[in-house]
């Protein structure tokens, strides 16, 4: 099992994947994010930074419209995914978020066998016909996720068996195996000691060839390390967004001077 | 936008744009669809036979409010009630009810004759069949308690029979009279007559809340009364035993219980009690309270003992949670000035958690109150016409409880009996109606967040 | 009501303890409360408790074991075939005792005076006829044995009843003079009273563990009887049941323990599935406003007795069960079956299930929903996939709770199910279950020596049994549970 649609999609490497113009966010009273317009490349790792409460995790969860689940949140504005409105009346959310994966803060693997776990998302989109295709999917997503190796003989064994950081590689494998367009993550290794840091650190950089990947980070040093580009948010405003390079070297905002230089956080 | 995912290869939703939904996408939301409704149906039928169930209740109940009545004017004939003519009370006492039941039935006949009514139709016996045969009983108490209206003619209300108020009712038609070895239609028909004339209507049926039960023969007389009393005293007796114990022991378990082999052992027997089958209890009642320590069988008292037992369950659970929710920063303040555990547990914070001791104590009141399996155990089902006296000693007298009632008299064969029955329920629905709306103001009231 | 009048005597003697010992305090300190070890109120409430409290332990130990002194003392005037006999023995306790408080009342009434209660024999007046002059009412007339056991009886329980009055005033007496003695400015009366509060709580906590052994004690002395007269194997393994109270009761508990499983098992079938769907509904879909309404209605049903159940499977659904599917479908014409008296327990249940599995799938934590969201899976997928398989041991649980409640469950089975103990498969047949027969067997006159009455304690201990470890099992499976996501 090749990944033909996959690879065809990084000849267009570059091209603008999501586009968000004005887009707001209520919480019951609370406006939690001002007016933030943003594009996101594709083939590219782009990290948004900024103090705790910021609005970051927020946007993030406007882009798959995970914001949904949570009744109090309205969202306004526009985002376009290659140029369709994910806001439209018409959009089912769950076949977005087939195209906009997700990867959660803390690791949560379900309480089924690694294999069964990976297999969920191809499973539930019916994106194979025979067991021999799920196992491919299977064995390439572990394989991407660079989790084959340490789990190939126990693919029975449970998820939640692996350590915190095989268990967040094992969700990476997971959101990888319904082959999204664009895989978001919300401070993936904030919950992983430093070496699983480094592995899935390793494995973003790798993942930018095949999805357009966001990251939200806690960790400048890690925005520095993984990310092409980089968006500064400060209460619930978009303050800076450039190359990663710019903006940690000659910020324009006197803002993301003072965090970057640790006088605010 | 169909046909494109049909001529699709392998993966056939990946080339969709995310605006139109797939065939496939299409399938799954319909599941999700039929997945919520299954949500709503399941909880439709519980509303539908809530109000199926409610609805049969207060159809057949509500009418046992109303009685059908007769009135006319009865002539206390000195000779029949006194035949020494002393009106001494001892000497009257020796005329049974049989005597009344001839004095009202002349009374009865004089008043047709007097109104002009024909009896055509009608046999003697089916004429007088007609009065309660509770009324005579009511009748020799009425001028026991007063010799001097004998000899007078008095205007009196007395109940009519069970299937005449059925009548009245729609319950008893001509159909099912024809086939009802106790009334017959030619009664039906006179009773219509009664009706023209006045003699006959339907009232608000106080006595249903105050008269004891009846036997199967006088549907019509039986009433509430010494269940109403029954289930008081029991309640009362219940809260006397249960809450104390039930929160003493919750403040222990809480506050002053080492984590040891005999807490844990505490802590599975109060849950575990919490789900042992209440006929069980009444299995313990009879064993223990009855036989072993000999206490007077069918007695409010070992009602209550035995509904405590079960209680105390709900009752710890409720005060262990209201005692947990108040926040440890107020016991490190008692003992951070020097007040001792128990100090600041009985000054601190058993007040704070009163309102919520207090709305769980009514909870499990309002559930005993409905508590009917272990006191049939206990011999609460038997037909008990004295009202029990008045506390302490009425602790110990035969009663029995508004549940029980219920029970017992759907048992009968009377349909009348079912009309009572269903509006015992409604009583005790009332009861509990009260309870509960108390437990939730209270709630409100007291509500407090830290 | 001499007793309570004793109680008032004992409490008006601690209140006087109260007193005394708090006014000692402050005097031993001339009023200057500072010197007290303790506040003076505790010095008070000391004194309360040691003139209260041993009094009234003494006074409950008596009250229990004066009754089985009398009782043995009695047994020596009676003949040795009726003590042999134990039912014939607690018959004839029982007719002293109803004699001796007639004669009590008939001098209480002045029918006689003490001297004739004592000196009466039954060859010169009848004493039956005295007493029902009182309003006693006696069973039958009184044999020479009886009334001289009787005439004891008064005697020594006047007597005893003298000494108890004695012997706890006395108790009280000395505690308080105790506590007064011992008060002074250093005394720890605090420590003191908080150990006997801490006592009573103790105390108070044990009762459940008194609850149970009382259940298994009262059951299992019972159950032993009955065994001693009916084989444990007919017992068991019996296929009929058929008790006669003249002798030769077949007392099989096969068709009892069928109807309880056949009526369980219907109950489920309503009850599972609809009380998860609605706590499914409850969990995931209903918007916290319509959680609002909906949650309450559902508790109403779990508040309404079960004996209203009873009478809707009596009146309503029996019928109708009868009139539109038995009958149409010639399986019988009976109201009361196992179907009606299933459908109505499941409904029952309903609001059990839903309420214990609403509160399993919300704590079933947010971020495994999460996962399955951004992985672009429907609500229902999520559900049926990720949140009630993690439930799943705390739901197991759940209808294990329920099966244990359905199989307890007595006033709907008594009104709806029937009577008739069968081995059958047609579900609108009548059968019948434990618990029913365990209410058949002790309702109304019982003779608790015969196999017919004590076979409802083996019964009732069977069914505790099941039930028993039905709850055990359950509540070992929700811990487990609870503590995977704590």
């Amino acid at each position: 099992m090749k990944d033909i649609n996959i690879e065809e999609r990084v000849v267009s490497d570059h091209k603008v994947k999501i586009t968000a113009r004005g887009v707001q966010v209520h919480y019951g009273t609370t406006h939690a994010l001002k007016d933030v317009d943003v594009d996101i490349l594709s083939g590219t790792v782009t990290a948004f930074i900024g103090p705790s409460g910021c609005g970051k995790s927020t946007f993030l969860r406007c882009l798959n419209r995970m914001n949904d689940t949570v009744s109090s949140a309205r969202v306004s504005g526009s985002i376009l995914l290659d140029g369709e409105d994910i806001y439209d009346k018409r959009v089912d959310p769950v076949q977005l978020r087939a195209k906009v994966g997700m990867v959660f803060q803390k690791p949560n693997p379900f309480p089924k066998s690694i294999y069964d776990n990976v297999a969920y998302g191809p499973k539930i989109h019916g994106l194979t016909r025979s067991k021999a295709e799920l196992d491919a999917i299977v064995e390439s997503s572990l394989k991407k996720a660079a989790l084959w190796n340490e789990v190939k003989d126990r693919l029975a064994a449970p998820g939640t068996g692996l350590s915190g950081g095989q268990q967040q590689r094992l969700c990476i494998a997971r959101a990888i195996a319904t082959s999204p367009e664009v895989l978001l993550m919300d401070e993936p290794c904030s919950a992983l000691d430093p070496i699983a840091t480094a592995q899935v650190e390793e494995l973003i950089d790798e993942l930018r060839s095949q999805f357009s990947v966001v990251i939200v980070t806690h960790s400048m040093q890690q925005a520095a390390r993984v990310s092409q580009r980089t968006a500064f948010f400060h209460l619930g405003h978009l303050v800076e967004y450039g190359e990663t390079g710019q903006v940690f070297t000659t910020p324009k905002d006197p803002r993301t001077e003072s965090y970057i230089t640790g006088r605010i956080g | 936008m169909t046909d494109a995912s049909s001529a699709a290869p392998a993966l056939p939703n990946r080339v969709h744009s995310i605006l139109t939904e797939s065939a496939d996408m299409r399938r799954r939301n319909a599941a999700e669809g039929r997945f919520k409704l299954y949500g709503m149906a399941a909880i439709a039928v519980s509303f539908i036979v809530l109000g199926i169930m409610l609805w049969t209740i207060f159809s057949d109940g509500l009418s046992g409010f109303q009685q059908a009545k007769l009135t006319f004017p009865v002539t206390l004939t000195a000779e029949t009630l006194d035949p020494k003519g002393n009106k001494n009370r001892d000497e009257m006492a020796k005329v049974t009810t049989v005597g009344y039941g001839k004095v009202l039935a002349a009374s009865f006949k004089a008043e047709l004759a007097a109104r002009n009514i024909p009896t055509d139709g009608v046999t003697e016996k089916e004429l007088v069949e007609i009065i309660s045969k509770d009324a005579p009983g009511g009748l020799r108490a009425r001028v026991l308690a007063d010799p001097s209206l004998l000899g007078q003619t008095i205007e009196m209300t007395m109940l009519a029979t069970g299937r005449i108020d059925g009548y009245l009712k729609g319950r008893v038609t001509m159909q099912t009279a024809e086939r009802d070895g106790n009334v017959s239609p030619a009664q039906l028909q006179f009773a219509d007559l009664l009706i023209d004339a006045g003699i006959l209507k339907t009232g608000f049926n106080r006595e249903f809340l105050t008269n004891p039960d009846a036997s199967d023969q006088r549907p019509e007389a039986a009433g509430l009364g010494v269940a109403i009393l029954g289930s008081a005293y029991m309640m009362l007796l219940v809260l006397i035993m249960c809450v104390p114990v039930g929160v003493a022991a919750s403040i222990y378990l809480e506050e002053f219980a080492p984590k040891n082999r005999w807490t844990d052992l505490v802590e599975v027997n109060i849950s575990n009690l919490a789900a042992v089958p209440s006929i069980v209890f009444g299995i313990l009642g009879l064993a223990i309270f009855i036989n072993f320590m000999g206490l007077p069988q069918s007695s409010s008292v070992v009602g209550a003992l035995v509904i405590s037992l079960m209680t105390l369950p709900t009752i710890i659970i409720a005060t262990r949670a209201s005692i947990r929710a108040v926040p440890p920063s107020i016991r490190d303040a008692a003992l951070g000035i020097g007040a001792s555990k128990m100090q600041t547990v009985f000054h601190h914070v058993l007040p704070l958690a009163m309102p919520g001791i207090l709305t769980g104590t009514i909870l499990g009141l309002a559930s005993a109150l409905g508590e009917t399996a272990p006191l049939l155990l206990i011999g609460m089902v038997a037909f008990v016409d004295n009202y029990p006296s008045a506390p302490v000693e009425g602790f110990f007298d035969p009663a029995t409880a508004l549940p029980v009632q219920v029970y017992s008299w759907a048992s009968r064969s009377d349909p009348a009996f079912i009309e009572r029955s269903s509006a015992a329920i409604i009583v005790l629905l009332v009861f509990l109606v009260i309870m509960n709306v108390t437990a939730i103001i209270l709630r409100r009231k007291f509500e407090r967040r830290w | 009501m001499t007793v309570l009048f004793l109680v008032a005597i004992v409490l008006a003697l601690a209140v006087v303890g109260y007193v005394v010992a708090r006014g000692r305090a402050l005097s031993s300190v001339k009023g200057n409360v500072r010197e007290l070890h303790s506040l003076p109120g505790y010095y008070g409430w000391h004194g309360f408790i040691m003139a209260s409290l041993p009094a009234l332990a003494l006074l409950s130990v008596w009250l229990i074991v004066q009754p089985m002194v009398l009782e043995r003392t009695v047994a020596t005037l009676m003949p040795t075939e009726t003590t042999a006999d134990q039912t014939a023995f607690k018959l004839a306790v029982a007719d002293i005792r109803r004699l001796a408080a007639g004669l009590d009342v008939a001098v209480a009434q002045g029918a006689m005076t003490e001297e004739e209660a004592r000196s009466l024999n039954s060859e010169s007046s009848n004493v039956r006829d005295t007493l029902a002059g009182v309003g006693v009412a006696l069973g039958s007339d009184v044999s020479p044995e009886t009334l001289l056991a009787a005439q004891e009886y008064r005697v020594k329980s006047a007597t005893g009843t003298l000494w108890r009055m004695i012997a706890v005033i006395a108790v009280a007496v000395a505690g308080l003079a105790y506590a007064v003695s011992v008060t002074n400015a250093a005394f720890r009366a605090r420590n003191r009273v908080e150990k006997v509060v801490l006592a009573l709580l103790i105390a108070s906590a044990s009762v459940a563990i008194l609850t149970t052994i009382g259940i298994i004690w009262s059951m299992l002395s019972e159950s032993i009887n009955f065994f001693r007269q009916y084989p444990v194997f007919d017992f068991f393994f019996g296929l009929t049941w058929s008790p006669n109270f003249r002798g030769g009761s077949e007392l099989g508990f096969l068709p009892l323990l069928w109807g309880t499983l056949y009526i369980t098992a219907v109950s489920m079938v309503v009850s599972v599935p609809l009380g998860m769907f609605t706590a499914i509904y409850l969990a995931e879909y209903a918007s916290p406003r319509a959680r609002a309404w909906i949650k309450p209605v559902i508790e109403v049903i779990a508040g309404i007795p079960t004996v209203v159940f009873g009478l809707f499977a009596l009146i309503t659904v029996g019928p109708f069960l009868r009139d539109w599917f038995a009958q149409p479908l010639g399986l019988g014409n009976s109201g009361s079956s196992v179907m009606t008296a299933g459908i109505v327990i499941g409904i029952l249940n309903i609001p059990f299930i839903s309420s214990l599995a609403d509160d399993i799938i919300n704590a079933v934590p947010q971020s495994l929903r999460d996962g399955s969201y951004g992985l672009g899976a429907t609500k229902s997928e999520t559900i049926k996939q990720v949140v009630l398989p993690a439930a799943l041991p705390g739901i197991v649980g759940a209808i294990l709770l329920a099966a244990s409640r359905a199989i307890g469950e007595t006033m709907v089975v008594t009104m709806g199910a029937g009577a008739a103990a069968k081995l059958d498969l047609n579900p609108f047949e009548a059968m019948t279950t434990m618990t029913v027969k365990i209410v058949g067997q002790l309702t109304g006159d019982t003779d608790f020596a015969s196999p017919e009455t004590l076979v409802a304690f083996a019964l009732g201990m069977t069914l505790f049994v099941i039930t028993l470890g039905l709850n055990i099992i359950a509540l070992m499976i929700v811990r487990k549970y609870r503590e995977q996501y704590e």
